[in-house]
């Protein structure tokens, strides 16, 4: 006889095994300027799944987000080495089209931010950037992802005002809804409910739930129960160094590192 | 878990000892009852078997108390990995020892009727079978205490002994039953008294299965050769003289 | 007792913080109210439809202050035209692509400089700069005077505001695979406009309320002038020449033009503090 959890464990871990990696990190390495903040990172993001990153404050987990869509660009000083592979090419390559990059790789931060503009813009902004559609078609683009991101019903009346009136949970959907409208590959979420109440953070959590059925997604969290909740595969990591990467199930079952086990389980340090 | 740090929540560190004082103390007094209910059967000591069917009640309301406590932590604490683990396992640790007490209630009041008969055959496998229940009764109530899991595989493979003693008991009380009708109400009641015991083994090795997996994170998939043949068992009459 | 008497020191320090303080404003708005109201009521006299409908006088006749009132506001308006743009576009420079290198940081010194540099000074430097080289006062000359003391004013709002606007709408606006100048154009200035438009009407009272500069580059101008090559007429000057004549009814003018001024510069500031109160509201 063994506790019901274990059999969980086993289907899970044999289920993230079987799905194809959408983006493989290989001997990834950071740093700012000097400071190595990313050690030799192995870690592939399964198709259609959400990975969620844990780890304390300034582990790299955040660091290891702004790596996927190339957002460490806008910082002198701060660079990648090793591999991070998409579609078979290295985005750490030089001769990137980082624009093109980020209409590939998502990202929804920390604070809702909403741009100061109608809601229909704020949808509009980003697909213009990369696709010309007449009217109809842009219509139809931003009743799209706002359905995607449950945000439809409540937003549908209001299209032509300002986004800045939304509230905080529903601005965190605006920002959803703008990043699935340029139809993104890979979404990447950085701590996107520790800004928000409860209720909004379970919308916001159901929400993954749905988009992992498009989205490649890669979540960022300091809330626990939010990765066990969310997550298909938990990667755990400490002072810049992968610690252990598995099922979530597993990770908050039976952890196989010592220093998982006392992270989740409250007895760091 | 013993090299683990402590807790950042002081006060859960306390709740999670506070459970497995719990366990122990439940432990304790199934040990008693079991030996009493060993007294009552081997030394016939109807005061024994008092003891062991007044301390059930206890039992079963530190099973609840126990219950109640950890759904408590559960919902108050959700707690993860090994603290999951300990949790969830002494959940199912409560039950199996509440199983166990209920047992040894059994076969006391078993021994009370069991008294008024004149035993004309040894005692010497079921006090050998209480003996060895009473080690890994006591072998297993420790490794709770300390999550020792070397102590718990011992006894989830001394249970196959257990086993086999009581294969050999059921086959020899049966050929009683059957020499002499008269001795079938005894040892019927001895009967029961082996299963219970046999179930008392079986629900040590319970524990020491979740013990094992509540410390390792791995469930005990070994196979345990299980030794309980009876229910197969087929006794037959010596052949009767033909006139 | 102890207690009591501590408590009574306390309560004695309070009173005597709070009395000296409410003087010191007191003493401040005094001065305030007195000028304000000085200006009310002398200004208030004069204040008739001809204010608005005719010229300026010559000595000893009836008149208004049209050409005055539409010389100050072409000039402020050729002032914002030439000193928004750059400046907003300085400012953006100064957050956006220089925020700490050694050249930003000089500009941003200069430009402070520049913002506390004495008006005359500025009325000096394009007096020698356009009065001299084109040989004659104008109207422009005016005008890229007030441009001058516009420029730093808005160059140090659009900078503090648009750095004010956080990194993560900026990293928003970049994630989505907007270029840098489409994120600045159609995000960054969005989301600081009422800041910047604050910067641009606290510049505009400043500059019409400028003499020194105009003394020295559009002069006055008698008569109807809309042409800013030639002198033009501006209530600051106006007011400047009327007040110290010998003449009663110039004198009326002189304090009708002060009222409509500082009625100006009020509305306009009290615009500016809305706008700024509806950003953080």
């Amino acid at each position: 006889m063994m506790l019901g959890i274990a059999t969980e464990t086993a289907t899970a871990a044999t289920l993230t095994d079987a799905v194809p990696a959408r983006i493989s990190m290989r001997d990834l390495e950071f740093f700012y300027g000097a400071n190595r903040a990313l050690k030799g990172i192995n870690l592939d993001l399964p198709e259609r799944q959400i990975t969620g990153m844990i780890g304390p404050s300034g582990c790299g987990k955040s660091t290891l987000l702004r790596v996927l869509n190339r957002m460490y660009d806008l910082y002198p000083g701060q660079r990648a080495t090793g591999q991070v592979w998409m579609d078979g090419v290295n985005i750490l390559d030089d001769g990137i089209e980082l624009n093109y990059l980020r209409s590939r790789v998502g990202m929804v931060f920390q604070k809702p931010t909403p741009f100061a503009m109608s809601i229909y813009n704020n949808i509009a902004f980003g697909v213009r950037l990369h696709e010309s559609l007449g009217k109809a078609a842009m219509d139809e683009r931003v009743e799209w992802s706002l359905t995607r991101a449950a945000l439809w019903d409540e937003a549908k009346d209001r299209l032509n005002s300002s986004a800045l009136g939304l509230s905080g949970g529903q601005q965190q959907r605006l920002c959803i809804a703008r990043t699935i409208a340029v139809r993104p590959e890979v979404i990447l979420f950085d701590e996107p409910t520790s800004a928000l109440d409860p209720i909004s953070t379970l919308k916001i959590e159901e929400l993954l739930d749905e988009l992992k059925k498009d989205f490649t997604i890669a979540i960022v969290t300091h809330n626990m129960q939010q990765a066990a909740r969310c997550a298909d595969q938990v990667a755990f990591f400490y002072l810049g160094e992968l610690v252990e990467v598995g099922a979530a199930a597993q990770i908050f079952t039976a952890p196989t590192q010592k220093r998982t086990q006392e992270y989740i389980t409250g007895r760091f340090g | 878990m013993t090299d683990t740090p402590q807790h950042i929540v002081k006060s859960y560190e306390q709740e999670l000892n506070r459970l497995r004082d719990l366990l122990t103390q439940m432990g304790g007094i199934v040990e008693s009852q079991v030996a009493a209910c060993t007294d009552a059967v081997v030394e016939r000591d109807g005061d024994a078997a008092n003891r062991a069917i007044e301390l059930d009640p206890k039992v079963d309301a530190l099973e609840r108390e126990a219950e109640q406590f950890i759904i408590r932590l559960l919902a108050l604490r959700q707690p993860m990995a090994g603290d999951l683990r300990a949790i969830v396992a002494a959940l199912k640790c409560a039950g199996d020892l509440e199983r166990i007490g209920d047992y040894a209630a059994n076969v006391a009041k078993r021994s009370i009727v069991l008294a008024q008969f004149n035993m004309p055959y040894s005692m010497g496998g079921i006090a050998h079978m209480c003996q060895l229940v009473q080690e890994n009764l006591k072998s297993i109530i420790d490794a709770v205490g300390e999550n020792n899991v070397e102590l718990a595989v011992e006894v989830w493979r001394s249970d196959a002994r257990i086993d086999e003693i009581y294969n050999a008991l059921f086959r020899e009380l049966i050929t009683y039953m059957m020499e002499d009708p008269r001795n079938i109400t005894p040892c019927a009641h001895l009967l029961f008294i082996a299963k219970n015991l046999e179930r008392i083994g079986d629900h040590a090795t319970n524990i020491a299965e979740t013990i094992y997996y509540s410390v390792t994170g791995e469930p005990l998939l070994e196979g345990r050769p299980k030794g309980d043949n009876s229910a197969y068992a087929v006794v037959r009459p010596p052949e009767e003289d033909t006139p | 007792m102890a207690r009591t008497l501590r408590s009574r020191r306390r309560q004695f320090t309070n009173i005597a913080a709070l009395g000296a303080s409410t003087l010191a404003t007191v003493f401040g708005l005094f001065w305030l109210v007195w000028i304000l109201l000085t200006t009310v009521i002398n200004g208030y006299q004069a204040l008739n439809l001809k204010l608005i409908t005719q010229m300026t006088p010559p000595p000893g006749s009836d008149g208004g202050l049209l050409n005055a009132i539409a010389g100050s506001g072409i000039m402020i308006a050729v002032a914002v035209l030439l000193g928004a743009p750059i400046g907003i576009m300085a400012g953006t420079h100064l957050a956006e692509f220089g925020k700490k290198n050694a050249l930003a940081e000089l500009i941003r010194f200069v430009n402070d400089i520049l913002l506390s540099a004495p008006s005359i000074v500025i009325g000096l430097f394009v007096y020698e700069l356009v009065v001299r080289q084109s040989g004659h006062f104008s109207g422009w000359a005016g005008a890229v005077s007030l441009g001058f003391i516009l420029l730093p004013v808005v160059v140090r709002t659009t900078d503090e505001t648009m750095r004010l606007v956080p990194t993560q709408l900026r990293e928003a606006a970049l994630a989505l695979g907007a270029p840098k100048w489409k994120m600045t154009l159609s995000v960054l200035y969005p989301a600081a406009r009422t800041g910047i438009l604050t910067g641009l009407l606290l510049g505009v009272a400043r500059i019409s309320g400028e003499t020194a500069p105009l003394l020295f580059t559009a002069l006055n101008n008698q008569y109807w002038s809309a042409d800013l090559a030639e002198p033009m007429a501006n209530i600051p000057v106006v007011i400047f020449q009327f007040a110290l004549a010998p003449y009663d009814a110039w004198h009326a003018l002189a304090w009708a033009g002060a009222l409509l001024m500082t009625m100006f510069v009020l509305i306009v500031s009290v615009g500016a503090r809305f706008l700024l109160r509806e950003r953080n509201g």
